[in-house]
């Protein structure tokens, strides 16, 4: 039982630990939190979800529509909603509302195209499960907690071994500074959306496989990766995996030994005591614009 | 070979460049020498492509500079930003790999760069944030150079330093003047920057007032009075207090 919920944790975590570093990424750069993410993941699984069931069943090509409709989507959003104000070098918090609205926008038009109805991915991942320590651990889990830890090492890699890594680490400190070393910052900005969006795509095709796909999957799940990330310290990222990794298996268990109703009220709970006791979270950046 | 031509850029109500014109000739060092708040520093950032100017135009090699940083690095003008603007987080190393991000092969810069400042060679698996002000200042140098520039602007390069080191700071920009680079200095160091300078001129509330040789800068009696002389802090004051 204990090992089998702690598995479940790790998966979910690990998926909260994808869109949690999108949060973190987006957040470094540019010090705002990009509410407009969750759309992307539910894009991700739809697109994942009709991949499946109209062309082929095969889950890691399913994965990599998820990935691509998702990047498109988060790339489109920046150019459209975000680049105009950063052009015009708005407040944060005016970047923070409009994403807001695009995220309330997004949900309403994926309803609309798709109806509010939950799908099941055509081929059931989540009834399979295989005997490790005399504990049934979902083939599932294992799928994406393997999926999830490439995804995150790869991202890991770029930011640390690259030149675009490099200037990725540099922007973090400041934009300005990294224009001036003939870094083209919006092309940089639109790259670190392109690689969120990977990231929520991935969780999305993901969360598609282990539970259902239905328009406001994406805020759910994101929201709990915001917190995630609030918790690990907005900004950094390894503060955002390590934050998904423990909110993930402290859910788990709640659910699993109190109760499955106190799950969500838990994480809530959770990220208000963290904003009230520690708000630069376990490894944070601290700044002043910042939304 | 870089010429700005009535310039004018106002932050709001306030009026920091007010029709600026000159010239900085190929291979010289140009001091340009003023007041806090005489808009030095403004005038740099439109250089640099960080500001817009209202009017006027900028122009290099006989075509205009665009309005953008990392475009104009690309046209061979690099900024050695007030205040240094180091990356902290990174590396001595990577903030010179940062410099050179336009550059193919970084490996010669960085080996022309510790050579030049040997400390930097010594230290450069140390977080930039961890050196001195002195070292700090020598790092974005370095890094300034590392995208080969034709011309380095630098703003400011003495502030917050010792004066011993300012020297040291001095000598640099006058050797990497002479392996060819141009340089636009801004200094409220007045008397230093004039030192080493070929043409310099004198900004005051957004306009050039008087511009000459370096020596004949550093003659002139109300330069003297403002800026170098005795007498200078006081007058220095008096200027803030009237920009106040």
């Amino acid at each position: 039982m204990f090992i089998q919920q702690f598995v479940n944790g790790i998966s979910v975590g690990s998926v909260y630990a994808l869109m949690a570093v999108g949060y973190a990424l987006i957040y470094s750069l540019l010090n705002f939190t990009n509410f407009a993410h969750g759309i992307s993941v539910t894009i991700g699984a739809f697109a994942a979800f009709f991949f499946l069931t109209y062309a082929m069943q095969n889950l890691l090509s399913g994965i990599i529509m998820g990935v691509i409709a998702a990047a498109l989507l988060a790339a489109f959003i920046q150019l459209v909603a975000y680049r105009p104000l950063l052009k015009r070098n708005s407040k944060r918090i005016f970047l923070m509302i409009i994403g807001l609205g695009v995220s309330v926008i997004g949900d309403n038009l994926i309803i609309i195209a798709f109806s509010g109805r939950f799908r099941i991915f055509p081929v059931n991942f989540s009834s399979e499960s295989i005997k490790i320590f005399g504990a049934n651990i979902g083939v599932v889990d294992i799928i994406i907690f393997v999926v999830s830890m490439i995804a995150l090492l790869i991202v890991e890699l770029i930011i640390r071994k690259t030149r675009l890594g490099l200037a990725i680490r540099g922007a973090s400190f400041s934009l300005d500074t990294t224009s001036l070393m003939g870094v083209n910052t919006y092309k940089l900005i639109l790259t670190i959306f392109l690689i969120a969006g990977s990231l929520a795509g991935i969780a999305g095709a993901l969360l598609g496989a282990k539970y259902t796909t239905y328009p406001s999957l994406g805020t759910f799940y994101t929201n709990k990766a915001f917190i995630c990330a609030v918790f690990g310290g907005l900004g950094s990222l390894p503060g955002a995996m390590i934050g998904a990794l423990i909110l993930g298996v402290s859910e788990s268990m709640i659910s699993a030994y109190v109760s499955t109703g106190l799950r969500d009220l838990f994480s809530y709970f959770i990220l208000i005591v963290i904003l009230l006791v520690r708000p630069s979270g376990l490894m944070g950046k601290s700044s002043e614009n910042k939304a | 070979m870089l010429k700005c031509e009535n310039l004018r850029f106002s932050y709001g109500k306030i009026q920091a460049l007010n029709g600026i014109s000159f010239e900085v000739k190929q291979g010289e060092i140009m001091s340009i020498i003023g007041a806090n708040g005489a808009g030095k520093s403004t005038l740099m950032r439109c250089i640099a492509g960080m500001l817009k100017p209202q009017s006027g135009k900028i122009i290099y090699d006989g075509k205009p500079l665009p309005h953008s940083g990392h475009e104009v690095v690309g046209r061979g003008i690099a900024l050695v930003p007030e205040g240094r603007w180091i990356f902290p987080n990174l590396t001595v190393e990577e903030n010179l790999l940062m410099g050179g991000y336009l550059v193919k092969d970084r490996k010669i810069g960085i080996k022309r760069a510790y050579e030049m400042f040997r400390l930097l060679g010594e230290r450069k698996k140390q977080r930039a944030g961890t050196l001195s002000g002195g070292e700090q200042q020598m790092l974005a140098i370095a890094r300034g150079l590392m995208s080969n520039p034709k011309v380095l602007l630098m703003d400011e390069p003495s502030l917050g330093l010792a004066p011993l080191i300012v020297n040291d700071v001095i000598n640099t920009i006058d050797e990497i003047n002479k392996q060819g680079v141009t340089v636009l200095l801004v200094e409220q160091n007045a008397r230093k920057a004039l030192k080493i300078a070929h043409h310099a001129c004198v900004i005051e509330q957004g306009k050039i007032v008087k511009y000459d040789t370096g020596d004949e800068i550093a003659r002139d009696k109300s330069v003297i009075s403002a800026y170098l002389g005795r007498n200078a802090k006081k007058t220095n004051n008096n200027i803030k207090e009237l920009n106040n």
